[in-house]
């Protein structure tokens, strides 16, 4: 009986590290443009992220309006003319670690990942795949990546007068300082 | 050089360098500083939230784009990167708050869980949380 009950406990404890799922509300994705006439940079610091370590999902969604450009009228056309936001205010990603065996969340280490899923931006959905790194510390995981995209893949159009300062691809980057729900 | 001629090159050289100047102070403009911006509403972040919750849409047009002044109690402030700030305020859910960014502030540390705030800030939407960005801190009542 005695030994049951300790196996019953043992087993409650796996199983909530184990189905441990990770969020954040203040993650940060950032994109950057570089030509020779202009190098643009837009930060969002208000991304939502779940990290699922036991099935590997991840999860992102962001506000398009709360990309913010240094330049006002950089962060108007954006929002207007590229992402039209009033349309299609929010972009998200849903995918998942590939590799998650290689992954020991139960120490803290450093582990290189490699991410597979559906990017929406502006109402188009692409598949995309890209490596980044999960880092586990006490207290949470911190994951990053950097991956490229193309405008014009999610429909975004970009006239000819400024094709020139807006680069062909945009580097993304993505990091994200996860933290444990509390089990309830 | 006829008069006319003279007038004729003078006007067009004055609206050339207008329109020059006009389109470098439109493509430097800075963001409006919302510490000294007339806000658009006062509102407090349970309202704002509860407006969200209730109908997104609805809440979205009247609120997005807009500067509001918000007052609520500070649930959690998290640096986001050596010069930026999220702090969030407490609203009537126990999953959703209202997020303000701060753009560059001095020191974190200033601000404390509980306290009582007013800032305003620009609102960007409602993902889980209602969204401001460009926020300035107006008032911090202990």
């Amino acid at each position: 009986m005695k030994r049951s009950f300790l196996l019953f406990f043992f087993l409650i404890i796996v199983l909530s590290v184990n189905a441990q799922r990770y969020m954040t509300k203040n993650g940060y994705i950032g994109f950057f443009s570089h030509t020779p006439m202009e190098d643009i940079q837009g930060d969002n610091n208000q991304v939502a992220g779940i990290l699922d370590s036991s099935t590997g999902e991840i999860v992102f969604q962001a506000l398009i309006r709360s990309f913010h450009f240094d330049r006002a009228l950089l962060e108007e056309h954006f929002n207007e003319n590229y992402l039209e936001s009033d349309k299609f205010p929010k972009s998200s990603f849903k995918g998942k670690i590939t590799n998650l065996s290689t992954v020991d969340f139960s120490k803290n280490g450093t582990y290189v990942v490699t991410v597979d899923g559906d990017l929406t931006i502006h109402d188009v959905t692409n598949k995309i795949s890209t490596k980044g790194t999960v880092e586990i510390v006490t207290g949470g995981i911190n994951a990053s990546s950097k991956f490229d995209i193309v405008p014009e893949d999610y429909k975004i159009s970009i006239p000819g007068v400024v094709r020139d300062k807006i680069s062909k691809t945009m580097e993304v980057t993505v990091t994200m300082k996860y933290a444990p729900i509390a089990n309830k | 050089m006829k008069p006319y001629v003279k007038i004729a090159l003078f006007v067009v050289l004055f609206f050339a360098v207008s329109a020059i100047l006009a389109a470098l102070i439109l493509y430097n403009k800075k963001h409006p500083d919302t510490a000294k911006s007339k806000p658009d509403f006062i509102i407090t972040a349970t309202a704002l939230q509860k407006e969200f919750e209730d109908n997104e849409a609805k809440a979205s047009a009247r609120y997005i784009n807009k500067i509001l002044e918000v007052t609520g109690t500070i649930l959690t402030v998290t640096p986001t990167d050596s010069t930026h700030l999220n702090i969030s305020l407490k609203t009537g859910s126990d999953i959703s708050s209202v997020i303000c960014a701060f753009p560059a502030i001095g020191d974190p540390s200033k601000f404390k869980t509980g306290e009582e705030v007013t800032l305003r800030g620009e609102c960007s939407g409602f993902l889980m949380d209602v969204l401001l960005k460009n926020c300035a801190m107006i008032m911090n009542r202990k």
